[in-house]
């Protein structure tokens, strides 16, 4: 999907940002590609494109992050986003409970239109206004965890957590290509990659159809 | 497969022998009824769409005091909003509230509330309805979720401005969807639903209307000329622009001449491509 013009990374990974309208996920991405933060801030209509360049691992990742309406209608325009992608943050807000009771139709959502080995991270926004909490963070750990997710949770206002949220599911992406690779090369008789060998693997994880771990 | 399972505990309840009858309570009246003639599922779903409309026009142009902030003036403007926006969602159940309506009825909202002659302005919030609902009768298939895929959804919009594109600056067109593989739904959904209200500053959004709305042509067919003017107008960018590059202009449009874009978009005219 996206064309690749400078080689001054060395991969791109395609995240997307779901999850209830008004949960902050237009703030987390400003926070995270441009560090501001708007206390009122318009709602997203369509989708919303930002990127950041950062070092994981001794690897430089461009991650190109999506941030998607919330309402219900523009689920079937947003689909079409998840193509190629590789990431997903779910987020929702700890101080509204429905939007934690939705975590479950995002996850279908996902399975009906992302990669099935798309790597999921679900976040609970708004730490900081823990006086109006409705959401305990042992429920969303425990969730998490039933559903086999990482999980953290975050204040985009107090810029709490969030560059740790795409640190973390950075770091569980590439991991996975990297063993991806290592799989690849073996079975392919080669042997591991030695040092300074370029593995091959950004155009058929990232800029296909089929996510990270397809075969 | 949830509904056959109420029906059927349902039928149950009516036939069982309890002490207290439970048969009148028939299953659209029941409180977690999701039939579309319960009353209880209506009154869940508006105080959703409430809900929705209320978040929304807190942030309907949060930079503007006129709509924001503490003063009572902002305050009552608000709630002039949420009235209109809450009764055209009541007035049309196919649609209700749908993201983005806010941004369309500011500018009208705004307009008759400031008008010199105060006889009018005490009557900018009947007025502002009066005209959103008319402006959204040429623009309502935008907002609906099951026309996205007929001939008159907001895809075939968009395609529609791409062929008008490909028609006027066929480099360009190539280029962008082709080459660089820029959607046009990336970003002309948001041009589109929201009538360019998030792409200017408000005061030349209104510019911008004057010329959508006074057109004889109407303003679907304008819309569209302005929206391809838009693309020619940073062509030479968009042209030595990657895909990142090109969505992230096109996403945060730059300040612009409204006087020259409007008069490229008058060059452009003719009869819409299909």
């Amino acid at each position: 999907m996206a064309h690749r013009v400078d080689n001054e990374y060395d991969y791109l990974f395609k995240i997307v940002l779901i999850g209830d309208s008004g949960v902050g996920k237009s703030n987390i991405l400003s926070r995270f590609t441009r560090n501001e933060f708007c206390l009122e801030s318009k709602s997203t209509i369509g989708v919303e494109f930002a990127t950041r360049t950062l070092q994981i691992e001794g690897k430089t990742i461009k991650a190109q992050i999506w941030d998607t309406a919330g309402q219900e209608r523009y689920r079937a325009i947003t689909s079409a986003y998840y193509r190629g992608a590789v990431g997903a943050l779910l987020v929702y807000d700890i101080t509204k409970k429905q939007t934690f009771e939705n975590i479950q139709r995002w996850l279908r959502e996902l399975r009906d239109h992302a990669d099935s080995n798309i790597v999921i991270m679900m976040v609970g926004n708004k730490s900081d206004l823990n006086h109006l909490r409705s959401v305990p963070e042992e429920d969303g750990q425990a969730l998490a965890e039933k559903e086999g997710l990482s999980f953290l949770e975050t204040s985009a206002l107090e810029a709490l957590n969030v560059e740790k949220a795409f640190q973390t599911i950075l770091k569980d992406i590439h991991q996975i290509i990297s063993k991806k690779a290592l799989a690849a090369q073996e079975a392919a008789g080669s042997g591991p990659p030695t040092q300074g060998t370029t593995i091959n693997v950004t155009d058929s994880a990232v800029n296909t159809k089929r996510g990270c771990c397809s075969s | 497969m949830e509904e056959m399972t109420i029906s059927k505990g349902n039928r149950h309840n009516s036939e069982g022998t309890g002490v207290l009858p439970r048969a009148e309570i028939v299953h659209d009246e029941h409180p977690l009824s999701l039939g579309k003639t319960s009353v209880w599922n209506q009154f869940f779903q508006e105080s959703e769409t409430v809900e929705q409309i209320d978040r929304d026009v807190k942030r309907t142009h949060p930079e503007m005091q006129f709509f924001n902030g503490d003063s009572s003036d902002a305050l009552s403007n608000q709630e002039s909003l949420k009235r209109i926006l809450t009764i055209f969602a009541k007035l049309n159940p196919g649609i209700r509230y749908v993201q983005g309506m806010n941004e369309v009825l500011a500018p009208l909202y705004y307009v008759f509330k400031n008008d010199p002659e105060e006889n009018n302005a005490e009557s900018a919030e009947p007025d502002a309805f009066f005209c959103f609902v008319e402006l959204l009768s040429g623009f309502r298939d935008n907002f609906c979720k099951q026309l996205d895929n007929s001939v008159v959804g907001i895809r075939s919009t968009i395609s529609k401005l791409s062929q008008l594109l490909k028609r006027h600056d066929e480099e360009l067109w190539r280029h962008l969807e082709v080459v660089t593989k820029v959607n046009p739904q990336f970003y002309a959904f948001r041009w589109i639903t929201l009538l360019l209200t998030q792409e200017f500053k408000f005061r030349d959004c209104i510019h911008i209307w004057d010329a959508l709305l006074g057109d004889p042509e109407g303003p679907q067919a304008t819309l569209l000329r302005i929206c391809c003017a838009m693309l020619i107008l940073v062509r030479r960018r968009l042209l030595a622009g990657d895909f990142t590059a090109n969505l992230k202009l096109l996403q945060s449009y730059p300040p612009t001449n409204i006087d020259h874009l409007l008069h490229i978009a008058n060059k452009l005219r003719g009869p819409i491509p299909y």
